[in-house]
């Protein structure tokens, strides 16, 4: 800057004097119990820090003190919008350490319930951004419509709406019931076009376009040194996702894209990024279905008349890659001695977890490694010299789920 | 679809029980004041002056009566047709519990915001805590009644309301709401209050000039600031309205200039009403225009500390202006209460009921059309009323479909749109206007 | 619980040689000790005072590039307190995990072991420092801004310790019933 101008910041704004809001624990906009204590200029953001921990619910000390058994059905709590994958984390650590065999068929099950269970975050996470956004009564309904659809199915085959419980350590829980690969094929079939839906009202909205492009950009040496995970990272430009880099499960078998972006994100490229990784989610679970050892559980059941569902190890209906779990369910269950590290792409990033087993009944350690909690730190970075009315536009953009950050 | 098609006809059926009983109740009170009770005082008082007197001042009560009935169970029809419309749009239910189908959901809400607390929060100024809901809901209750001489093709009952520079006025006044909101934020004790105050009085002085503006011009090619005579000027088909440039197109064949200038001047004229939408919409600070209420930055904007009837308040007044401005544009660029066909389609249809009524045998003879139009309504004012609600409530669908499509606007864009955008625009206009009907 | 620690039987053994990641480092003249592998990814472990050499060399080098720190999580073991950090690459396949041990017999009694902070030159390291020092109490020397991440800022003890006693308050000292 030059000496004339020095009475004016480098932002060319006239100074005022400083003013503290603190938004939240309580506020409509902060995705449950985040509390930011922010520091204005006039309308703009000069220092931001979040406080978190109101939802601190001793996930990692739990799981030190219940069994395995008990445990695994705690963590769906951990990110309720995305149970499987919490799930799925605790599982493959586990088995990591444990060596288990987990049979085929149940891999594809996990990995359909787990992309079903993507595409469910992510519409909630479409409805409710735009509602950040201040389209408060019309769009956001939608989204919820066809996510309403597979909570039903994953309801059908969990049981549970949203803690499902159905990614047990050895495989899944159960088999899926009569009629349910139809009801999801039909899903699938008329997913996109939902999609496109949403895409024909807010892609190109001018007044969103507005908001999103060129807001809360997120640069890709940032991110990384942050540890940013996720769609947030990929619409940064850095090409890494799990499902991809560290292939887990049967992804190497499946055929399916992950949407990155050029150069450093904004706004609207992390709300792209996920719309297109939703349309993928939605050709993961058509693939599956095609691939799936055994078909449908329609077409097993037929087969499983012959043997009269024997559950022999040996039966060609019933063992091999066509059982579903391979260890026992019970308060018995217990993981060899070890320590391990996994982690599954959930929707919103690297989801981690470290396990110290001693080979008792409870883990000896337990650390989560969550998304939101890494994504969440860059948020100062992100909001800095932003208008206040951006706040809750760059927050929600980066999917932060609080359960999940304070665990 | 077919599911759809119910629902619509739902929310029809439920708009059009709301708009009889909110006409109906108008209508009562007036016919009470203005009629009947005048009617008792001269006939007690036989002809003393005194009689006469005070008749006269009963009839003179008309439109603040008619304001009175109207404005709060119209604001309630509003809440429950927003909510309604925007299930409708979201596919979801709305409101269908209390009352037959939902009809009772406002009232019922109204009453539970009757009976709550009302908390004045600690460190508030109680006095202008109080006083801001009163100045934001009263100029929107002054500000129609010159509209209601227009609106009933200067009926003698409302006449009495109009005033030579009654858009003016309409203007002037509704400009006042503003002062109710920052007196009511800064009251408050509360940042979030504070800054959606403050914001509002900055969207509302940028956003009343290109609104001003657009009216201004209509006035203009009126030549006049009365409503009546403004809404006069509209008589007769639609493409009399200054919507589409006040009879511009009939001088299409006058030669080519004439020509190219009535279709210049019909799309000015065009471009007029949506500069005037757009600046009604953050005039009375709808979406995308709700910046002094942003829920997701502002908790809940100005009336974030206020509750029971003071909130109530603040909520009915929105709905009123919200009517208000929609009702400015019918007057000013749908032709106010005239038929878009022409009044000869109503005179028909009037004419031709009176004589099916006539070829009633008996007692249904008492409905004749001379009777009908001597004691209990004026056919030409009811069809001036059945038109002007038609093109009313259309335009507040309008908002609540806006509403239901678009996000927000931050503040700075909000800024350069009014500033940067509307505002040379319309003075373009305005000149462009005074132009082109100069080459008619 | 049983006291066995896998480690630490381990520990009793002969010593390891050193891993691809062990070498590297040792080229650089920054001494490390190779743990048993967890779940095959080499485990090394490093001296404190050398922490924030040999994470700088590990991230910068464009070969190994471990430049993504995917958690720091503290564990109190039966002898020692560890900061076990989990290092990823964004653009490899590489993976390491470093642990820096501190015994607990070096610890006096009220004070918290120390560790030196990543923080100031690694931003992902800030909050899951603050974390391990609100669970775990281990105090990161350094760090920019060492206060409590998830439990309140007036919290006493630190849970994740074996040793924590929860704080009996007027209510849970009624329910004498209640889980632990």
């Amino acid at each position: 800057m030059s000496t004339e101008t020095t009475s004016l910041p480098a932002t060319g704004r006239l100074k005022t004097d400083e003013m503290i809001i603190n938004m939240g624990p309580q506020h409509p906009a902060t995705h449950g119990v985040l509390r930011l204590l922010v520091t204005l200029d006039g309308e703009f953001v000069k220092h931001v820090e979040p406080v978190i921990g109101h939802l601190h619910r001793a996930q990692e000390w739990q799981g030190q003190n219940r069994t395995w058994f008990q445990y695994q059905a705690l963590i769906d709590r951990v990110d309720y919008l995305s149970g499987m994958f919490t799930s799925w984390a605790l599982c493959r650590a586990a088995e990591k350490i444990d060596g288990t065999e987990i049979p085929l068929r149940a891999e594809y099950m996990r990995v359909m319930v787990a992309e079903m269970n993507r595409i469910t975050s992510h519409l909630l996470w479409l409805g409710t951004y735009l509602i950040d956004l201040g389209a408060m009564f019309g769009f956001p309904f939608y989204p919820f419509r066809e996510r309403e659809k597979l909570l039903d199915l994953l309801e059908a085959i969990s049981g549970q709406r949203m803690m499902f419980n159905y990614i047990r350590i050895g495989g899944v829980q159960a088999e899926a019931p009569p009629g349910w690969f139809a009801r999801l094929k039909a899903f699938t079939e008329e997913f996109p076009q939902r999609v496109d839906e949403y895409e024909a009202i807010v892609t190109q909205n001018p007044i969103f376009l507005k908001r999103t492009k060129g807001v809360g950009i997120l640069k890709k040496q940032v991110a990384m040194d942050y540890g940013v995970t996720g769609p947030s990272l990929r619409a940064s430009g850095v090409p890494f996702d799990l499902r991809k880099v560290k292939p887990y499960s049967v992804y190497d078998r499946l055929n399916f894209e992950v949407p990155v972006f050029d150069g450093d994100g904004d706004t609207w490229d992390r709300y792209m990024c996920r719309i297109r990784e939703m349309r993928q989610s939605n050709e993961i679970i058509k693939q599956c279905m095609e691939q799936i050892p055994g078909g449908s559980s329609d077409e097993l059941r037929e087969k499983r008349k012959a043997c009269n569902s024997c559950d022999k190890a040996d039966c060609p209906n019933c063992g091999g890659d066509l059982r579903i779990m391979t260890k026992k369910q019970n308060a018995g269950l217990r993981i060899k001695a070890g320590e391990g590290f996994a982690a599954v792409e959930s929707p919103r990033g690297t989801l981690g977890c470290y396990i110290i087993s001693t080979g008792g009944d409870t883990a000896y350690r337990i650390k989560w490694r969550n998304p939101s909690f890494s994504n969440l730190a860059v948020l100062p970075v992100l909001l800095l010299d932003h208008p206040i009315a951006d706040i809750m536009a760059i927050f929600g953009s980066i999917d932060v789920i609080l359960p999940d950050v304070d665990r | 679809m077919n599911s759809a098609v119910f629902e619509v006809s739902k929310f029809a059926r439920l708009a059009v029980t709301w708009v009889c009983i909110i006409f109906g109740a108008v209508w009562l009170a007036c016919w009470l004041v203005g009629v009947f009770i005048p009617a008792l005082i001269t006939q007690a008082a036989a002809s003393s002056t005194a009689g006469q007197y005070w008749a006269e001042i009963c009839r003179a009560l008309v439109p603040l009566v008619a304001v009175a009935v109207f404005i709060p169970i119209n604001a309630m029809f509003m809440v429950l047709a927003e909510r309604r419309a925007l299930a409708l749009f979201t596919v979801r239910k709305g409101p269908n519990r209390v009352g037959p189908d939902g009809l009772l959901q406002t009232a019922a809400d109204a009453v539970k915001l009757l009976f709550k607390e009302d908390i004045t929060p600690r460190g508030a100024d109680a006095l202008m805590f109080t006083l801001a809901p009163i100045i934001f809901f009263a100029p929107s209750i002054i500000a129609v009644i010159p509209l209601l001489a227009a609106v009933s093709g200067n009926h003698p009952l409302f006449g009495i309301a109009n005033i030579p520079t009654g858009i003016f006025y309409v203007l002037a006044v509704s400009s006042i709401p503003v002062v109710g909101i920052v007196m009511g934020s800064w009251a408050s004790n509360n940042k979030y209050s504070l800054v959606g105050g403050l914001r509002s009085a900055a969207q509302a002085i940028s956003y009343e000039i290109p609104l001003v503006l657009a009216i201004v011009t209509v006035c203009l090619m009126a030549g006049t600031l009365d409503v009546v005579q403004i809404a006069d000027m509209q008589k007769g088909p639609f493409w009399n309205w200054f919507l589409f440039g006040n009879g511009a197109l009939a001088h299409v064949k006058d030669g080519p200039v004439a020509a190219v200038a009535a279709i210049l001047l019909l799309l000015c004229c065009l471009l007029l009403f949506l500069i005037y939408i757009t600046g009604a919409c953050a005039e009375v600070n709808r979406i995308p225009f709700d910046l002094p209420e942003a829920e997701s930055e502002l908790v809940s904007g100005y009336n974030t500390e206020y509750s029971g009837i003071k909130f109530a308040i603040f909520f009915l007044a929105e709905f009123t202006n919200l009517f208000v401005v929609c009702t400015i544009a019918a007057v000013m660029f749908l032709g106010g209460g005239h038929s878009p066909f022409g009044s000869h389609v109503e005179t028909g249809f009037i004419n031709w009921l009176g004589a099916q009524l006539q070829s009633l045998p008996g007692s249904a003879q008492v409905l004749s059309p001379a009777w009908l139009v001597n004691s209990l309504v004026d056919p030409s004012t009811l069809s001036q009323a059945i038109w002007i609600i038609l093109k009313v409530y259309t335009l507040v669908v309008f908002a609540i479909l806006v509403r239901a499509t678009l996000p927000r606007f931050r503040i700075d864009q909000l800024m350069d749109f009014g500033w940067k955008r509307l505002i040379p625009l319309a003075l373009i206009l305005l000149v462009a206007v005074t132009f082109l009907r100069e080459l008619l | 619980m049983s006291e066995g620690h896998e480690p630490e039987k381990a520990e009793a053994k002969d010593e390891l040689k050193a891993g691809p990641f062990g070498q590297f480092l040792e080229e650089h003249g920054i001494p490390s000790r190779r743990l048993p592998d967890s779940c095959g990814v080499e485990t090394i472990e490093l001296d404190g005072k050398h922490l924030e050499a040999a994470m700088k060399r590990l991230r910068n080098s464009h070969e190994i590039a471990l430049n993504f720190l995917v958690s720091v999580a503290g564990v109190d073991s039966p002898e020692t307190y560890d900061s076990v950090y989990h290092l990823w690459s964004y653009s490899n396949l590489n993976e390491l995990v470093v642990k820096v041990r501190v015994p607990k017999a070096s610890v006096p009694e009220d004070r918290l072991p120390l560790v030196p902070s990543l923080a100031p030159f690694w931003p992902a390291a800030n909050w899951h420092e603050r974390e391990t020092y609100d669970l775990v109490g281990i105090r990161y020397v350094g760090h920019p801004y060492l206060r409590r991440i998830l439990n309140p800022w007036d919290w006493e003890g630190h849970p994740l310790r074996r040793d924590y006693k929860q704080l009996v308050d007027a209510l849970n000292d009624k329910n004498q019933f209640s889980m632990r």
